[in-house]
């Protein structure tokens, strides 16, 4: 009886460590929903290559991998070896990230002879890898904001005639704001019976981060133009388009206003902006029902296989955002300063960023490239020749969000005024958004 | 017998040790480490230990304008959801009592209770789609145009408020009818003998029987009300502006979701807690439910 009993046991204890002991090392890798279809695959390869190493990637959701990040950071628990971060998040996760410059140094046994660092784009290396000195992440995600429209309704003669004689000119594709607003006005059903889709455009303005960052493609054009540079100074990558060059919100200025009453005119324009967000504006447009929506890179994927898109490379083309200062995405990824795999985390994450990376994540999911090798490879040109010629203008002129620690709180009291003077609950005033800036400033001391 | 007794309660207690060490770890000390900590200045995202500075923090969230208006939804749904559930929850109960298939009705009516209030509010924000969503679809057929349920400041809470009582009726239907089922015939006949009709008997004779009942679920209901967050956080995020921000999701946010402070965030929740304990006990003096509850 007794002898059946430790049989059993050790059967038991060979079920729960048995799979330990098959691998060198586990690593838990998080990142958020945007990143975990690309990183399973590449998970997948690398597992492939190197069976010592077996990857558990978690998604987690934005608004919970975040505060996640951060409170196994401070308490050094260690329960993520790898993440993907936010590239506003850098400031605030920098202390609990491995520097990466100083591990290769002192692994060079490690360090992949093909990885070549100069192959990044120069900017995303930047904004999606260090604070201040210290590397905490290799670009693994690029992105910035794009500005996708019916290319098949602009070239519609019949269109083409309406809107020049009710415009005095050419129904072309936007290149301002002021220009959108004509020609949202034209694609929408109330303001034009005879238009062929329901709205000119789609947006999202609800209250979330979303509308932070929304901000900045309409402020942006104003805080980079000559007068712009002129008044605030030059942006700071980390402080941000927010910011002026001496670290002061740029924000509370009579710019900001004309941005906000852009924002405002075109609200019409669009379905339900206060509540809409990223789902809510990419079914709309997925359907047919509007005529343009400015969007993220990877929403292309999502519209590829609508029905009422197809066929999709007529129907549906890309541009830089109206204004050409559109506002940075992308995400970095970096090893936990607490990780007790840091070896084999380190081996991950250069294959992860890789030149072979960087390609599948563009080819198959629509994650947009970070190395300029893979921008220039003659089979990514091919299947989408807007890479070169939007993409890389777009994050060379791209406006950033702060990526210093305090961001998440300046950016929440930002959006509760800035939806509240879209609601119509508040004058948009610069008095208004000095009350933001005055929390601003209280907060940074 | 002495020996025998004592050495009882001695292995009762060690029966109770366990459960006693996982109270005390996870609610005790959380608890008190919360007080402690809402006398202190302490971010996440700054990694320096906390400073004590006294009642800075309570000072802090009464000229904080964004926890004044999350007061104000949240005595707004204090205020419309409860009394709402309350009438309803009483009425269904009536009404199905002794009814035709009143056992499948019973079932069916418990179902929005059943959802997990996560879930529930996933489902909500699909109905609430201005675009493509059932509830403003229905509205068109009965002739009405489009609401922007998740874009406008008033129907923005109207719909949390909504969400609220599809959820909530159920459990107040459940305790009230629980309490009409086990009111004795013998008094109800009674009064029907005495000359009383069906609304008399109702008026005079079962609700007064029931509403300890009624004022328990009264009680429950407004602490639910005011620790509202899943919802909010589900549906609107507490916008558009701050219409829908509850006082539990402001905690969140100031504490987890962008403030990373830790100790203005314990300070709002110790807060809430000594007003839903006043409030608690308010009540229960208010409509004596000290004799009733033998508390």
């Amino acid at each position: 009886m007794i002898k059946k009993s430790m049989l059993f046991v050790l059967v038991i204890l060979f079920f729960v460590f048995g799979s330990m002991i098959a691998y060198a090392a586990t690593l838990s890798v998080w990142s958020s929903p945007d990143n975990a279809d690309a990183l399973f695959e590449l998970a997948k390869n690398f597992m492939e290559k190197n069976p010592d190493i077996q990857i558990e990637v978690t998604p987690l959701s934005w608004e919970v991998l975040y505060p996640r990040i951060l409170q196994d950071i401070t308490s050094g628990a260690g329960s993520f070896d790898v993440s993907t971060w936010d590239l506003m998040t850098a400031g605030a996760i920098a202390p609990g990230f491995e520097d990466l410059n100083e591990y290769a140094k002192n692994h060079p046994d490690l360090v992949d002879t093909n990885f070549d660092d100069d192959d990044f784009i120069p900017i995303a290396k930047h904004v999606y890898g260090y604070w201040g000195e210290k590397r905490i992440g290799y670009p693994f995600y690029g992105a910035c904001m794009f500005f996708f429209y019916r290319s098949d309704l602009f070239n519609n003669a019949e269109l083409k005639n309406k809107f020049q004689t009710k415009y005095g000119r050419e129904l072309t594709v936007p290149a301002t704001w002021e220009e959108v607003k004509q020609v949202a006005e034209f694609f929408t059903k109330k303001f034009n019976p005879e238009s062929p889709t329901e709205y000119g455009i789609t947006l999202m303005f609800p209250r979330t981060h979303t509308l932070f960052y929304m901000f900045l493609n309409f402020f942006g054009p104003y805080r980079r133009s000559p007068e712009g540079i002129k008044k605030f100074g030059d942006v700071n990558l980390d402080w941000g388009d927010f910011f002026t060059a001496d670290q002061k919100p740029s924000f509370n200025s009579e710019e900001a206003v004309k941005a906000i009453q852009d924002m405002i005119d075109l609200m019409k324009y669009a379905p339900d902006p206060l509540g809409s967000d990223y789902g809510e504006t990419l079914e709309v447009f997925g359907k047919g029902m509007a005529a343009m929506i400015p969007q993220w890179t990877a929403t292309l994927a999502s519209w590829k296989d609508s029905p009422d898109l197809q066929p999709f490379a007529e129907k549906v083309k890309v541009t830089v955002m109206p204004g050409g200062t559109p506002v940075s995405g992308g995400w970095g990824v970096g090893i936990n300063a607490s990780s007790k795999n840091k070896e084999a985390a380190f081996r991950f994450i250069q294959y992860a960023t890789s030149k072979e990376g960087d390609k599948i994540q563009w080819l198959k999911y629509r994650v947009g490239p970070t190395r300029i090798s893979v921008v220039e490879n003659p089979e990514i040109a091919s299947d989408s020749p807007w890479v070169k010629e939007a993409y890389i203008p777009s994050l060379e002129k791209a406006s950033h969000r702060p990526r210093i620690p305090e961001e998440p709180k300046l950016e929440d009291v930002f959006v509760g005024t800035l939806s509240e003077i879209l609601l119509g609950q508040r004058p948009n005033s610069v008095e208004t958004l000095n009350q933001i800036a005055e929390v601003w400033m209280k907060t940074l001391k | 017998m002495q020996t025998i007794i004592q050495r009882r309660k001695r292995i009762a207690f060690l029966m109770v040790l366990p459960l006693l060490a996982l109270f005390i770890g996870l609610t005790i000390y959380p608890f008190a480490y919360m007080i402690y900590i809402s006398f202190h200045d302490y971010s996440l995202v700054s990694f320096e230990p906390p400073q004590f500075i006294g009642f800075q923090n309570y000072q802090n969230i009464y000229s904080d304008l964004t926890a004044r208006s999350s007061v104000s939804f949240t005595v707004f749904l204090l205020a419309m959801a409860v009394p709402i559930e309350i009438f309803l929850g009483l009425g269904i109960a009536f009404l199905i009592r002794d009814v035709f298939g009143e056992r499948v009705f019973r079932g069916l009516l418990l179902i929005p209770m059943m959802i997990p209030p996560v879930v529930a509010g996933i489902a909500w924000k699909m109905l609430y789609n201005y675009e493509f969503g059932p509830v403003n679809y229905f509205l068109s057929l009965i002739g009405y145009s489009k609401v922007s349920w998740l874009g406008n400041h008033i129907f923005s809470r109207l719909g949390v408020v909504m969400i609220d009582v599809w959820q909530w009726t159920p459990f107040v239907f459940l305790v009230l009818y629980a309490g009409l089922r086990s009111i004795p015939q013998e008094i109800v006949e009674a009064g029907y003998v005495d000359g009383a009709s069906g609304w008399n008997a109702i008026r005079h004779i079962e609700i007064p029987l029931i509403k300890p009942l009624i004022w328990v679920v009264l009680i429950i209901r407004s602490i639910d009300a005011l620790k509202l967050f899943d919802i909010v956080y589900m549906v609107t995020f507490g916008g558009p502006g701050s219409s829908t921000h509850s006082y539990s999701f402001y905690i969140y946010k100031a504490g987890v979701s962008f403030g990373w402070d830790i100790g203005y965030a314990s300070a709002l929740s110790i807060l809430l807690l000594l007003v839903i304990a006043l409030l608690t006990n308010f009540l229960i003096r208010f409509l004596r439910l000290k004799e009733v509850l033998e508390l």
